[in-house]
């Protein structure tokens, strides 16, 4: 297996601050790989780092097995840092047409596609400087995209958009992963949009990897049945090897919808008193709220 | 690449007209209307003229250029080098530009669009000053003259030029260095006028031609240009005028040599 970004013990420290704390982290090469955690867990010092523009205190970094930072591999990366920043005097189409230039991509590079697909067709020739900050994040991500990289990683891409936008936004990049094969690595906070966009997810906290695997994985996969029960053992009991504890009167089946009725009769039969069932779906916020320790969530707000 | 580099720069240097015009068109601009506006106060206002006035449309071109050095012009120069140097951390783009091409190859393509924006300034600063002198040939009815020495002129003018374009090299590199360090338009432009302001004053007081007095760019570039725009034989020795080269090189080499070797380790956090 081919990795996009392999990272081994790397260390970034800003004087006593320690962004990121020996951090070991491989991302495959293709699909879109999500990148939690609060503020201040690391991911953006990881991207800056794959990008050059940081250097790590120790360990080592590398993008498409080479240091990160080299010309070659960047050349062959795109990315969005969190919101970007234009200089006023230049237009929509003119910060791509110098972005174009600085990669030595003027000719391949399609900018009023990219324009159009990002939904800034209208809005080329405006200075990009006088842009809401939704605007500014579409430009940020046609500048990510329009030299057609192998790689892009995304820092926060749908912060400040509306509603409508975040969607198109969220089909793009699922699209441009799944049909033209770019890998993508996108930092997010609203977890909804890594659990509909993402194959992987790695948790950051205080520097350090705390969970990694497939959303499913994580999200423990597909929906499960949470029933307020007592006595809850007898309640296990019933379920086997189907259900588990959650919290002192309640439990979780992992059974079937059309399961359900039996179920329930089932454990009527038994003795047990039901005064609740519902369908928990799949949850990556429980995922990410267990992975971190709770001093992250009380430095996170 | 260096050449994407540079097409880049000049192209976004090319969009900010503000700068273009404030750090490179501006002073030679208004020496020239200030020039005009002098010539029109003494002909319409105080009604003096002086019989038999000449100009010298080359001389006033090389003496325009030989001054574009000096503090006042440095203000502006500083703005316009100011912001091709250190406008990427004022608005947070080189996030946008790291990641395109290489450190070296990003400020080293500022320093070459700097030096040719300095050069088209001084050049407009000699077109502006000859059209001044032609403007006041007009209201004077002063007769245009050719320079002694006819074509020689055209050489001593090329020398004074190529000084002066040294010395604006180093008001430019100098701005790049305090830009990396501080990140800071306001700093580059700050500082590098309080260095310019400095050189100059202490250049006026020296008296002796030494090593150390041409370590002072200003004094060497003044020794520099009475070398190469006096005739022949009325040149001072060749010794200092070489000396006081190397040692504007050598300057132009630290400073620009530190900025790019600071920019290439620079942790690009928040701009």
């Amino acid at each position: 297996m081919s990795f996009a970004l392999e990272t081994e013990s790397l260390v970034k420290t800003y004087g006593a601050v320690r962004a990121l704390d020996g951090l070991s982290l491989r991302i495959p090469a293709g699909g879109v790989f999500g990148v939690l955690g609060p503020n201040g867990a690391g991911k953006s010092t990881l991207f800056r780092i794959a990008l050059g523009l940081v250097r790590p205190t120790s360990g080592t970094a590398r993008l498409f097995g080479a240091p990160a930072g080299q010309a070659s591999s960047l050349r062959r990366a795109g990315a969005m840092i969190e919101t970007p920043r234009y200089p006023p005097y230049l237009t929509a189409r003119d910060v791509l047409k110098m972005l174009a230039m600085e990669s030595g991509a003027v000719g391949s590079a399609d900018i009023d596609y990219w324009l159009e697909r990002v939904g800034l067709g209208g809005a080329a020739d405006r200075k990009a400087g006088t842009f809401s900050v939704g605007m500014k994040q579409r430009l940020g991500l046609a500048a990510a995209f329009f030299t057609r990289p192998e790689l892009v990683i995304l820092d926060e891409p749908t912060s400040g958009m509306d509603p409508a936008g975040i969607q198109e936004i969220r089909a793009l990049i699922r699209d441009l992963a799944d049909k033209e094969g770019v890998t993508i690595i996108l930092a997010s906070h609203q977890l909804d949009e890594v659990r509909r966009v993402c194959d992987r997810v790695a948790i950051f906290s205080k520097g350090k990897l705390a969970a990694e695997g497939d959303v499913e994985a994580l999200t423990g996969g597909k929906p499960r049945l949470r029933l307020t029960v007592s006595p809850a053992d007898k309640a296990l009991a019933v379920l086997g090897a189907k259900g588990q504890p959650d919290g002192p009167n309640a439990v979780l089946a992992d059974v079937l919808r059309a399961e359900t009725p039996a179920l329930i009769r089932a454990l009527v039969e038994a003795g047990v008193e039901i005064t609740e069932a519902r369908w928990r779906e799949a949850d990556l916020e429980s995922a990410y709220l267990g992975a971190l320790e709770p001093k992250d969530l009380v430095d996170a707000r | 690449m260096l050449a994407d580099a540079i097409a880049a720069e000049r192209f976004r240097l090319s969009r900010d007209r503000t700068a273009l015009f404030w750090g490179f068109g501006f002073a030679p601009l208004v020496a020239m209307l200030f020039s005009m506006a002098i010539d029109l106060f003494t002909r319409a206002v105080l009604h003096r003229t002086i019989p038999g006035e000449t100009t010298d449309l080359a001389n006033r071109a090389m003496g325009a250029v030989a001054g574009a050095s000096g503090p006042f012009t440095a203000l502006f120069l500083l703005i316009g080098a100011a912001a091709i140097f250190a406008g990427d951390y004022r608005w947070e783009t080189w996030r946008l530009l790291t990641p395109r091409n290489s450190r070296v190859n990003l400020l080293v393509a500022k320093l070459i669009v700097f030096a040719e924006v300095a050069a088209w300034s001084l050049l407009l600063t000699a077109v502006t000053a000859a059209l001044a002198g032609l403007f006041s040939s007009l209201v004077n009815h002063a007769r245009l003259v050719a320079p002694p020495g006819g074509s020689v002129v055209m050489g001593h003018f090329a020398g004074v030029f190529v000084i002066t374009w040294l010395e604006v090299m180093l008001v430019g590199a100098l701005a790049g260095l305090v830009g990396v360090v501080t990140r800071s338009t306001m700093g580059a432009v700050i500082a590098g006028l309080v260095v310019v302001f400095v050189q100059s004053t202490l250049a006026a007081t020296m008296q002796a031609t030494t090593w150390k007095s041409l370590a002072i760019p200003a004094y060497a570039g003044r020794i520099l240009k009475a070398f190469v725009a006096a005739p022949d034989e009325m040149r001072p020795e060749a010794g200092p005028a070489g000396l006081g080269l190397l040692l504007l090189l050598a300057w132009l080499v630290v400073l620009a040599g530190g900025a790019v070797a600071l920019f290439r380790r620079q942790d690009l956090t928040k701009e």
